[in-house]
């Protein structure tokens, strides 16, 4: 049934580009969210779906090689909700028509790639869906026809592209020494082929590809123009689910089920995961966008990712699909929450900032929210996957690993609490008199996002015993 | 049942009244006075209702022998009726003294709660309940001394930084005993002295004799004499603080820890005693200030009962209760002659006073009466108590003896010399028309000045009725303490030591030309100047001393602080955004560098993973 989750919004594109386009202008943002509420539904409540195996008939058709866990079921949960938050934001920016019907066009492609990315065994489909993906996102990053974007959408196609090549090479390799393409002859033939400098350049060079998908350190060049110029509704996209289903699903997919966790492996995870923690806190802190310091704190965040994934337990990896998922939501409602700053001011540059939260205390009162989490403050759902995480990292013997994790947790604190600080708090600027709070448009998303992290916070052992250890469990097994 | 009851009303009582003044007669002055007097009197009459029972009260309240109960008996009954005479007799005072005065409803709240406290403190078998209510009087302490002048604030605070501390210190020693014995109730408390026992004791003592306003813990009396409201003086430190303080100090020495003539605490005791004895003695001679020169001796005399506890021999003891209660009646009874003096002519300097004891009588008479007691002439009352001290020291060494002779002999010169200044000689001009005090303030005064006389001729009702029981059969081993002391060589060195004290004033006055430089020649003797003016300017205050130790800490700890915020505050912070910068440096947005750096590090993990 999983399969009509690809088909689903394939069918929806074709069906929006057939004739009565006028009519089918109309309809699709309804068509999209429609989309996206079946994909988080099915999630949610598998039991709701009634076709079960009719369209699975239609699959059978595409020839992929479709398989769902636990993981992946986390990762169609944020997929769905994530886009949801970006259709908003851009319904709500953008009153235009035919802009929409466009925008929706592409995500519901770019839907496709990431459903494709976190259902496939088979790591040539994988290639094909990550690309679906990034040529969706080129387009959606350059749609507002801006120099910026345009400049941006050119670093990410270069370094996208040197991905790729990476990843077509690492892809042909793998396949002399397997001969398949399947996750599990992949995996297989590792184990028994000798250690050669063929395979070990095989996985550098996969692995190179998925960091510069994930945008780690030193592989991030692309990853803070990009989410700073895109329009406000693809930096959602992209900060809260894109980047981390190329990047750190595939890593996580990848190392677990392929490469399986060598030590040399795990040891190249953490030390790129700290650095890119660390470095990702420091660059945040000196910024003075308001977006630019959350692109920079995303480099942060998957770094805790990529740490937990290093540990190479089934606890540290079930604390790295958490903060995962956690990453999502708040750095959605962070970047939601800036499109609404940019909206309502015209600006992001905090230093023209100031004292927001009277104008708009609900914004401000979901960033603080998100922040806290973020910064891993109890009992905000942040909080508990970076202590699995750090926890992970005490038991498996990296002590210093874990104290300096704990440490840039301060840092994380440090620049959202001078992002609160300069942008939402202090004495409002005199010009700003008539900023009102963002439509219900953009409220609406935040204040969902704001109750999925307290909840998951409040509700953590229900969550973490329910998704998120089996989560770790099945791909540890 | 009944008899609980009243037990416990007497707590309540003065607890009701004083928030009943609080809250209903905040605008009354009138209605506040009755209901002070009321109070008073009630529990005047409830304490000499039970005066004769044995009661014990117990509730179950915290659990761990942490419990409600309270204990009536001769001791306390005889302490709880002490402080209700007291409190009634000081109550009427008040009421013409302080009436226009700012701050009476405060007063009286402070007055009644101070009561309710102190009957706490005296009746409550469990420590813990005690040390509750002997916080209360900390707190009603700071607040009846900041209500006086404008200076009396910083009295106040100084009275509780130096009462708090060593409420501190008796909070430990509560804590210590009771883990020690394994009980909290007093009355089962009975531990051998030593090792952390002597600790414990110690730190029992230093909340027992600092209450008592006994040296190194005296320094804030002779300055709320000066600032805070007179009645204060005559009830808290004058009376209260002794009663309460010694009563504590003896249930500690008797009951809980059973000092004896061995211990080398009872050396201690007794060098604290002399020492308060003589060098708040030393001072008191050379005031120029009615109230100082008495607070003083407040200090002072403490040291006689602390003596006397300290020798731990049955004289001594039997003497530094009788003391207790004979100094808190001639000592509240000069603190009253002298309120009376203050309101009638509007100071207590000496130099503007002067011959007034016969536009003042009555006051006068009293004011005789009781320097008469506290320089031990016979018959009256001090001159018992004083004899008895003087027999247990000489038991336990010549030289505590000696200091406690030679105290005798400047108390005696410091009141010839107040007398002499203030009641005595020429009369000063602008004091022409005073009058005699109004009869509810005369009243207390003479009362207290028969109870002196009272005590000193018939002082087997005292000795025999009050204090005996409290040793008990078996400590008193048989002796009889009243009647005529029974050694005739301390009688005859005091009686000795007396007139000479008389001679040297006599030969001062003459010298100088005034009596209120009597004291002068020993002012200004060689050493002693240097010492007195040092004195003077508080070089000796321990609180001075201390104050300024802790300012040079702080002033430690500030910097320590602030070396530790600028690592957090500076250094760390210089040093992140050091590489923030770098980093921010670095990413300067053009894309061919973005490459170069992800080739290299592909090249880097190529060469990790190969390798």
């Amino acid at each position: 049934m999983y399969s009509s989750l690809i088909l689903l919004p394939f069918l929806s594109v074709i069906a929006l580009n057939l004739p009565f386009r006028n009519l089918m202008k109309k309809l699709a943002f309804v068509v999209c969210l429609l989309v996206l509420l079946v994909q988080i539904s099915l999630i949610v409540c598998p039991s709701i779906c009634i076709w079960s195996n009719d369209l699975d008939i239609f699959g059978s058709f595409l020839q992929f090689n479709f398989a769902v866990d636990n993981l992946s079921r986390v990762m169609l949960f944020c997929i769905g909700i994530v886009l949801l938050a970006a259709l908003f934001v851009q319904r709500y920016i953008i009153d235009d028509e035919e802009r929409i019907f466009n925008f929706v066009n592409v995500l519901l492609l770019i839907l496709i790639g990431m459903d494709g990315i976190v259902m496939v065994r088979d790591i040539f489909s994988l290639y094909i869906f990550l690309e679906i993906t990034a040529v969706g996102s080129f387009i959606l990053i350059g749609f507002n026809k801006d120099v910026d974007a345009f400049e941006a959408a050119f670093k990410y196609i270069i370094l996208s592209v040197v991905a790729t090549v990476l990843m077509l090479s690492s892809i042909a390799l793998l396949l002399i020494v397997s001969g398949s393409t399947s996750f599990s002859s992949i995996s297989d033939a590792l184990k028994t082929s000798p250690d050669s400098l063929l395979i070990s350049s095989a996985v550098a060079i996969f692995l190179c590809a998925c960091f510069i998908k994930a945008g780690l350190i030193p592989f991030h060049g692309w990853l803070a123009d990009t989410y700073s110029a895109a329009p406000a509704a693809v930096s959602v996209l992209l900060a809260g689910i894109v980047t981390k289903t190329v990047g750190a699903y595939t890593l996580i997919r990848i190392v677990n089920s392929v490469f399986g966790f060598e030590s040399s492996i795990n040891s190249l995870l953490l030390v790129i995961g700290i650095i890119s923690i660390v470095i990702g806190a420091l660059a945040a802190l000196g910024q003075r966008d308001f977006k630019r310091m959350l692109a920079y704190s995303s480099i942060s965040q998957v770094g805790y990712i990529i740490l937990g994934l290093g540990c190479g337990t089934t606890l540290g990896l079930a604390g790295a699909v958490f903060h995962l998922f956690n990453h999502s939501i708040f750095k959605t409602l962070l970047f939601v929450n800036s499109a609404a700053v940019e909206l309502e001011t015209g600006t992001t540059d905090m230093n023209g900032l100031s004292g927001l939260s009277k104008k708009m205390p609900f914004t401000a009162m979901t960033s603080v929210v998100a922040s806290l989490s973020a910064a891993g403050i109890p009992p905000l759902s942040g909080f508990w996957s970076k202590l699995i995480i750090i926890m992970a990292l005490w038991m498996s013997g990296f002590y210093v690993y874990a104290v300096i994790a704990i440490l840039a947790s301060v840092l994380t604190l440090a620049y959202f609490l001078s992002l609160q600080r300069m942008v939402f708090f202090g004495r409002l600027k005199e010009d700003s008199a008539n900023i009102k709070e963002a439509g219900l448009g953009l409220m609406f998303p935040a204040l969902i996002l704001a109750l999925i992290i307290v909840a998951v916070g409040l509700f953590f052992p229900f969550i973490i015993n329910t998704f998120i250890l089996p989560a770790g469990n099945i791909l540890g097994g | 049942m009944i008899d609980k009851l009243l037990l416990l009303l007497l707590i309540i009582l003065p607890l009701i009244a004083a928030v009943k003044i609080l809250i209903i007669f905040r605008k009354f002055p009138k209605l506040t006075e009755a209901a002070a007097l009321s109070a008073t009197l009630l529990n005047l009459l409830l304490a000499i209702i039970l005066f004769k029972s044995e009661i014990r009260f117990f509730a179950p309240w915290l659990g761990w022998g942490l419990d409600f109960s309270l204990r009536l008996y001769h001791f306390s009954a005889f302490i709880i009726l002490a402080i209700a005479g007291f409190s009634f007799l000081i109550a009427l005072y008040s009421v013409v003294f302080m009436r226009g005065k700012p701050c009476l409803n405060q007063f009286y709240v402070y007055f009644l709660l101070t009561l309710a406290f102190a009957n706490g403190v005296v009746l409550s078998d469990n420590l813990l309940i005690l040390l509750f209510f002997w916080e209360g009087l900390l707190l009603t302490l700071f607040g009846m001394i900041a209500i006086g002048n404008k200076n009396a604030f910083q009295v106040a605070t100084k009275a509780f930084i130096i009462v708090g501390i060593t409420d501190l210190c008796m909070m430990i020693g509560i804590a210590l005993t009771g883990y020690l014995s394994g009980t909290m109730a007093i009355s089962q408390i009975n531990l051998p002295l030593g090792g952390l026992a002597s600790l414990a004791f110690i730190l029992l003592i230093i909340g027992a004799i600092s209450k008592s306003g006994s040296m190194p813990f005296h320094s804030w009396i002779p300055d709320a004499a000066m600032d805070a409201p007179l009645p204060f003086m005559a009830l808290i430190p004058a009376a209260f603080e002794k009663l309460l303080g010694i009563y504590f100090l003896t249930r500690i020495c008797l009951d809980m820890f059973r000092l004896n003539v061995n211990s080398w605490l009872s050396i201690l005791l007794m060098i604290v005693g002399a020492v308060t004895i003589i060098l708040a003695v030393m001072m008191a001679l050379i005031q120029k200030n009615y109230k100082r020169l008495l607070s003083y001796h407040a200090i002072s005399q403490v040291g006689y009962m602390i003596l006397g506890i300290g020798t731990a021999v049955p004289a001594g003891i039997v003497g530094g209760l009788f003391h207790m209660i004979n100094n808190a009646l001639y000592k509240s009874c000069l603190f009253l002659t002298g309120g009376a003096v203050e309101k009638q002519t509007g100071t207590t300097n000496l130099e503007e006073l002067g011959g007034i004891g016969s536009k003042m009588p009555v006051t006068f008479i009293c004011f005789i009466i009781t320097a008469l007691s506290i320089s031990g002439v016979p018959p009256f009352n001090g001159f018992f108590s004083k004899e008895l001290v003087y027999d247990g020291a000489l038991q336990r060494g010549n030289i505590f003896y000696i200091i406690a002779v030679l105290g005798s002999f400047f108390t005696a010169a410091s009141f010839l010399k107040l007398g002499h200044a203030a009641f005595l000689g020429k009369l000063q001009e602008k004091n022409n028309n005073v009058r005699e005090v109004s009869f509810s303030m005369l009243l207390p005064m003479i009362v207290i000045a028969l109870l002196c006389i009272v005590f000193g001729v018939f002082n087997y009702l005292p000795l025999n009725k009050l204090i005996g029981p409290i040793l008990g059969e078996s400590r008193l081993g048989g002796h009889n303490f009243s009647g005529f002391p029974v050694n005739m060589k301390l009688v005859v060195v005091s009686v000795v030591v007396l007139i000479a004290a008389l001679l040297n004033h006599i030969f001062a006055v003459r010298v100088k030309g005034s009596a209120i430089k009597a004291s002068d020649h020993i002012h200004h003797a060689p050493v002693l100047s240097a010492i007195y003016d040092r004195a003077e300017k508080r070089f000796f205050d321990p609180y001075d001393i201390g104050m300024n130790i802790t300012r040079k800490i702080s002033k430690v700890a500030f910097l320590c602080d602030k070396a530790i915020d600028w690592i957090y505050n500076v250094l760390i912070v210089k040093l992140t955004f050091a590489f923030t910068n770098e980093i921010k440096r670095l990413h300067n947005g053009s894309y061919s560098m973005y490459l170069v750096w992800s080739l290299l590090g592909l090249f880097l993990v190529a060469a990790f993973l190969v390798h």
